[in-house]
């Protein structure tokens, strides 16, 4: 299909011809030349994604290898998950440029240009099928993420959360890269699919195969904002401007996801395949810890995109673990799960951005009862925020229900009662900052809650709530929506199928032989799914409302609760170094859990 | 064997420069010395002995060649490195301008 390239190379061009005429051009030009870019790679992205049934390649310059030859260009294969997750990525990038029309008022055409070249790259990376170009393009995302962090830099917050970010980030690179150079040294090939059948024809799973899958995994984990990994994400999260934050949360972080997924079952599904037990049971204890952890650390934020940001990093641990079961049907729940989750979330970051505009501040205390005139952003943030707690049939309901039954198939038990913890902790500190932020409910003091800096607005021409107000509200209906297409979860089980055949895939690519048959998906909806999501409902809105009037425990109990978050509470120090050591720190034991295991 | 510990040696040499660093121009060069580790692995990886540079205008093409697919993957990775350390110099510049320190301990506004 000719038009592959097109999606990224459209917008990489529109961000580049904005960047040379910006100072020159009215502001009105620049976002509409963001707009067009933005709404027709989307509209390419769909076509992609409807006609990518089975597994579409594309190769560069039309290098494309002879029957069963050696691949010496560079190859994209297109499938339905990757397309889809372009399609949300892009798409997600068009609303954010749609809500901040007039948010951001100093040299606007930059913001313009760093979202195009952030939506091309992550596209570009979901459908590349080279190891080597996923790293560019994982790059590039982190490069105009760095950028876009920084964007608002009168003050030092956002120097300090772009600084850590850039160098935290760019160290786990050099170790996807590392990997990257081991798998080379060893096959010779860059190419995907190659790369898995020449270590399938191999057989070897001695050090270097397990270093290289070592590094690259704790790599990307690194950028998905895993524990020990998320303090850097945590900074550059609440210091963003509220739309990139936005797309952090629902992009940047689950493609370091996928590229964990997609590289797993391209090139180490075979010849690892023995070892799947170790494999899944490491990663299993990474995304529950992640869970945990920061469902617990966002109960603790009085800036709100500081919780939103913990509550983002409990949902990975949640998409980890679906993704770490290592069957399609985990996959297919952390992919439907992804795009609810995607869509609400940006709706909360986008209130997050409103409030900023309409009342200047962005701390739950200090905003206490500002918001009651605001009945637009109330909606989107009470409505988003239900999508998130997995209510029955709508919002993350089905992406819980296929991790869930996955998990309970396989026999792990503890599965369920995980999700349900980080649901319930994340899904009742959005709820609690909004009672007390929108409705005045609760008191407005909060022993728990750490001390932030505040942020000043951004500078305004005219605020535009209106546009702001109708973005984040179809953003949190959609992700609400989500769950209630039931036919979506069937399609992403069938995909998820074609996304875990290693030999398929190697087969499309490098053979030019039609996909396998994946089974037809289906899947029903079980009585213990509908039992956790309503347990999840009811306990995210009770804990909710209970959170917001945890000031009048008994002295000696906030005092107890304080003092056993204070360790949680001083690795978070904000300081790079230490950062550093936890990135050093979680890859030797990930990586060493991993050497021990594989044997 | 010897390039391969070499890569690594630096690699760590760069990472305890930045656990340790109290300058932020110091730390932005730090990551440059953990990023060449990787130019030195893989330009490793692509060595042949007795080889000669992969430039096929004046010697017969029997003649053996290092890989060139490596250098241009350490090319790649340069330009990289490039984006990234201007990028982090720019933003130690304004934290100078900010704050008149490049002490990170200074600009740490979030914990927790």
């Amino acid at each position: 299909m000719a038009v592959i390239p097109l999606l990224v190379a459209i917008p990489l061009v529109a961000a580049t011809g904005v960047a040379l005429s910006g100072k020159w051009l009215p502001g009105v030009a620049a976002d509409v030349a963001g707009f067009a870019a933005a709404a027709a790679s989307v509209a390419l992205a769909a076509v992609v994604l409807v006609r990518s049934g089975g597994i579409v390649t594309y190769w560069f310059g039309g290098w494309r290898p002879a029957r069963g030859g050696f691949p010496i260009g560079i190859g994209w294969a297109v499938d339905p998950l990757g397309a889809a997750f372009a399609l949300l990525s892009l798409g997600l990038v068009f609303a954010c440029l749609v809500y901040s029309w007039r948010y951001l008022k100093s040299d606007r055409y930059l913001y313009v240009v760093l979202m195009l070249v952030f939506g091309a790259a992550s596209a570009g990376f979901v459908l590349s099928g080279d190891i080597f170009n996923i790293f560019v393009f994982f790059e590039l995302v982190s490069v105009a993420a760095f950028a876009l962090t920084a964007y608002e830099a009168e003050e030092s917050s956002p120097l300090q959360g772009s600084f850590n970010f850039a160098v935290a980030q760019t160290i786990g690179a050099f170790l996807v890269l590392f990997g990257i150079a081991l798998l080379y040294g060893r096959t010779g090939a860059l190419n995907l699919a190659e790369i898995g059948r020449r270590l399938n024809a191999d057989g070897r799973h001695d050090g270097l195969v397990v270093t290289a899958f070592a590094l690259i995994t704790c790599g990307f984990l690194a950028k998905a904002a895993l524990v020990p990994f998320h303090f850097w994400h945590a900074d550059a999260h609440a210091v963003a401007p509220a739309p990139a934050a936005a797309v952090f949360s629902a992009v940047m972080l689950e493609l370091g996801l996928f590229a964990v997924a997609r590289i797993y079952w391209t090139v180490f599904a075979g010849v690892l395949g023995q070892f799947e037990h170790p494999i899944r049971d490491v990663l299993l204890g990474v995304g529950a810890l992640t869970a945990v952890v920061s469902a617990l650390m966002s109960g603790l934020q009085r800036h709100l995109k500081r919780m939103l940001a913990y509550s983002t990093f409990a949902h990975v641990g949640c998409f980890l673990i679906g993704i770490a079961l290592l069957h399609p049907d985990g996959v297919a729940g952390a992919a439907v799960y992804i795009l609810s989750h995607g869509l609400a979330k940006t709706a909360l970051f986008l209130v997050g951005g409103i409030l900023l505009t309409a009342r200047g501040g962005i701390d739950e205390l200090q905003m206490f009862g500002l918001g009651r005139r605001l009945p637009g952003a109330a909606v989107a943030w009470f409505v988003a925020a239900i999508a998130l707690a997995s209510p029955p049939f709508l919002g993350t309901f089905t992406g819980h229900a296929l991790i869930d039954d996955s998990a309970g198939a396989a026999g792990y038990w503890w599965v369920p009662i995980v999700l349900a913890f980080a649901t319930i902790g994340s899904t009742a500190a959005i709820i609690r900052a909004g009672l007390r932020v929108f409705f005045g409910i609760g008191d407005r003091d909060d022993p728990l809650l750490s001390e932030e800096p505040a942020e000043s607005p951004p500078p305004e021409e005219k605020p535009r709530l209106l546009v702001m107000n109708t973005v984040a509200l179809l953003l949190a209906f959609a992700g609400l929506a989500a769950g209630a297409w039931t036919g979506l979860a069937a399609e992403a089980v069938h995909a998820a199928h074609r996304f875990t055949d290693q030999i398929s895939y190697i087969h499309v690519v490098l053979d030019h032989r039609p996909a396998a048959s994946a089974p037809p998906g289906e899947w029903v909806t079980t009585t213990s799914s509908v039992v956790w999501s309503v347990v999840t409902l009811v306990g995210s809105i009770l804990l909710g409302f209970a959170s917001t009037i945890r000031a009048r425990l008994p002295r000696p109990v906030t005092r107890a609760l304080a003092a056993g978050f204070t360790p949680l509470r001083a690795v978070h120090s904000g300081h790079i170094a230490d950062y550093v050591a936890w990135l050093v720190f979680g890859t030797g034991v990930i990586g060493g859990l991993l050497a021990i295991t594989i044997r | 064997m010897l390039p391969y510990l070499l890569a690594v040696w630096i690699f760590l040499a760069g990472l305890y420069g930045i656990v340790t660093s109290r300058d932020l121009i110091h730390t932005t060069v730090c990551v440059s010395v953990c990023q060449s580790s990787t130019y030195i692995l893989l330009l490793a990886i692509g060595y042949r002995k007795h080889a000669t540079a992969p430039v096929y205008g004046d010697i017969p093409s029997s003649r053996r060649v290092v890989d060139p697919i490596v250098q241009a993957l350490t090319l790649t990775d340069i330009v990289v490195a490039v984006a990234v350390s201007s990028l982090l110099i720019a933003l130690a510049l304004r934290v100078y301008d900010s704050s008149n320190s490049l002490d990170p301990s200074q600009i740490v506004g979030q914990r927790g």
